[in-house]
């Protein structure tokens, strides 16, 4: 258990107080009107949003992955996390189109990109589902805080789940996204330091980077220095058959839309951003620390390997980092240390607060119940939401124990099934929202059986995630694709309309050529050009 | 010739063209190199400094592609942004779908 000194308190209730503090001071600017308390009033600076992209995906319970990983796999652990790679395409190609269609949630999306009720219904579907996603993901993060709060002080681990998510409510719901992406900013400067510090003090423990060679070499792990240590074509742990797939879904998984589930946050930086160019600066910058971010945790980890090797269990070795921290900083840096996991936390919590509030207060209130509703309404109707999102984390993160590997399920399988049609509705005009939809339904069924239920029966074996992932696409294939061709396209007038604002790659034939036949796409660049002449 | 446009108008800018794919490439060997490199500068310190210094290097590249053609699409875009945003109240309140 840690002991805190008087300075380590102090620097913590500083923190938590500052914190609150500058959120807050954000209040009369969160409350001006919808888009200032979802989007910062769409002004914000590429650094802003970027910061926020990495304060939000430092969660807590990432390095207890990381830990994990690395000290299983070494430095081949590090790919697991190159999933976010999404972005280093999406910067340039799905932010772009998201951007200039100013839809505030990937939700609203739908109803600019598709026409008609199969379109409402793929945004009713879409925000009651983030809604309740982004309910179990504060739960599960809060869980980690508990088990966190548990090893360092003792403390049940309820207080962990519910202590720091309720302070953190309090500048959300007087400020909205301003106060995220302020504290945002701030935390995500305390949590690199935090990072950096821990992570650097960990690796010159075990010796340095020549003291960690030399033992790894000793001890016949040198392997593990190899980013590329590949265990076959197909098998092992580490087949390269995993490594191309992942490689294939994080990339081209870039020029769709909710690829992975981190978009539906990331699209909330996207329009908070002042321009096209600020957005994708963005969603690049933030990305590229969040994985220079996983660097520092593998050589950390790889340290604390040589000092502590041969652990057996996973709850064990998975808190590493935080032990490097805990057991090795001096008093007085503790604190410090425990604030930057404070701060980590906060940052998650805040974002995934906001956003689950968005999408309940747009996309299903506004929308759907009170379209005529005022900005005042809106504000309160948005805070109301806050606090159900909030009470919501407190239930899952109860239950977390028992539904962690339905929601390691929710999250990799169910995502993986619509994978291709998240991409398809960005470059092919003819893939309607009947085809969307049915790719969901189709997937909702298909993944329990491909998962769970086949290989049961004995009729599949049970299959490595990345074959599940294969055989899931072309499976979906044969349902969503004749469904499109068997329903109508959507209205072209509607598709010209969202051709002209948003210009998506890919195949839009037809919907280009109506657009210029309607003088649409000539007419704007030549308004444009006597404009600026 | 120069490899890649540097000098877009606005009609040209909101084309996808080669500028894209290749900024979309090096971004992708950037987070490659980066993320190695730095890992390897705590272990391996003189390879890790030279696979950071080429992921630095993917990083301009990226942004020598990119950069003039975003600047052009942001400006052009901005200027359309209000009667778009009304659009999409009206969208909102179902007067428009």
């Amino acid at each position: 258990m840690v002991v805190f000194t008087f300075w380590d308190w102090l620097w913590l209730i500083l923190y938590i107080v500052v914190m609150i503090f500058s959120g807050v001071l954000f209040y009369t600017l969160g409350k001006r009107s919808e888009s200032d308390f979802f989007l910062a009033g769409r002004g914000l600076p590429w650094w802003l949003p970027a910061s926020s992209v990495y304060a939000t995906h430092t969660a807590t319970d990432t390095p207890v992955w990381m830990s994990g990983v690395i000290y299983q796999h070494g430095l081949t652990g590090m790919w697991y996390s190159f999933f976010a790679a999404w972005c280093a395409v999406s910067a340039f190609v799905s932010t772009r189109i998201f951007r200039r269609s100013l839809a505030y949630s990937q939700a609203e999306w739908q109803t600019l990109r598709f026409s008609g009720l199969g379109s409402e219904l793929l945004r009713g579907w879409m925000a009651g589902w983030q809604v309740f996603m982004n309910m179990m993901i504060l739960g599960w993060v809060g869980s980690a805080m508990g088990k966190v709060c548990h090893y360092a002080f003792g403390w049940e681990e309820w207080i962990g789940l519910v202590l720091f998510s309720s302070i953190c409510a309090i500048y959300v719901l007087a400020a909205g996204y301003w106060g995220v992406v302020i504290a945002d900013f701030q935390q995500g400067i305390v949590v690199f330091l935090g990072i950096l510090i821990v992570s650097v003090w960990g690796v010159y423990e075990a010796g340095g980077p020549a003291g960690i060679v030399g033992r790894l070499n000793e001890m016949g792990e040198s392997w593990r220095l190899n980013p590329f240590h590949f265990s076959g074509w197909f098998t092992g742990d580490f087949p390269i058959a995993w490594f191309i797939t992942m490689l294939f879904v994080a990339l081209l998984g870039g020029v769709g839309m909710g690829t992975t589930i981190d978009w539906y946050v990331e699209a909330q930086r996207i329009q908070s951003a002042k321009s096209v160019r600020d957005a994708s600066y963005s969603i690049w910058a933030g990305t590229a620390l969040v994985l220079t971010r996983n660097s520092l945790w593998a050589a950390c980890i790889l340290g604390f390997f040589v000092l502590n090797p041969g652990i057996l269990s996973k709850d064990d070795y998975e808190l590493a980092w935080f032990r490097v921290g805990f057991e090795n900083l001096p008093p007085g840096m503790v604190g410090f240390f425990f604030a930057a996991i404070v701060a980590i936390h906060l940052s998650t919590v805040a974002s995934i607060l906001n956003l689950g509030a968005l999408y309940a207060t747009r996309d299903l209130y506004q929308h759907y119940i009170n379209p005529q509703a005022g900005e005042r309404r809106l504000m309160w109707v948005a805070r109301f939401s806050t606090l159900l999102v909030l009470l919501g984390s407190f239930l899952y993160g109860s239950m977390m124990k028992n539904i962690t590997d339905w929601l390691m399920f929710a999250l990799w399988v169910m995502a993986a099934g619509v994978w291709l049609p998240n991409i398809l509705q960005v470059i092919w005009w003819r893939f309607n929202s009947w085809g969307y939809l049915s790719s969901w339904i189709a997937n909702l069924g298909l993944s329990w059986l491909v998962v769970w239920i086949l290989p049961q029966a004995g009729v599949l074996p049970q299959l490595p995630d990345y074959a599940q992932f294969w055989l899931l696409m072309a499976l979906g294939l044969l349902i969503y694709v004749p469904v499109t061709f068997l329903t109508r396209p959507d209205d072209m007038n509607h598709l010209v309309r969202y051709y002209v604002q948003s210009r998506p790659l890919g195949f839009w034939g037809p919907v280009r050529r109506e657009a210029e036949r309607q003088g649409l796409i000539r007419a704007v660049t030549e308004g444009i050009e006597k404009q600026t002449a | 010739m120069p490899l890649f446009r540097t000098n877009w108008t606005a009609h040209e800018a909101d084309e996808w063209t080669k500028e894209d794919f290749w900024a979309c490439v090096f971004s992708s060997l950037s987070y490659v190199f980066l993320m190695v490199g730095l890992a390897l500068c705590f272990l391996l310190p003189w390879l890790g400094i030279l696979i950071t210094l080429i992921g630095v290097v993917f990083v301009w590249l990226m942004y020598a592609v990119i950069d003039p053609k975003l600047r052009k699409i942001s400006a052009e875009y901005e200027v359309k942004q209000k009667e778009y945003l009304k659009n999409l109240d009206r969208v909102m309140k179902w007067e428009e779908q």
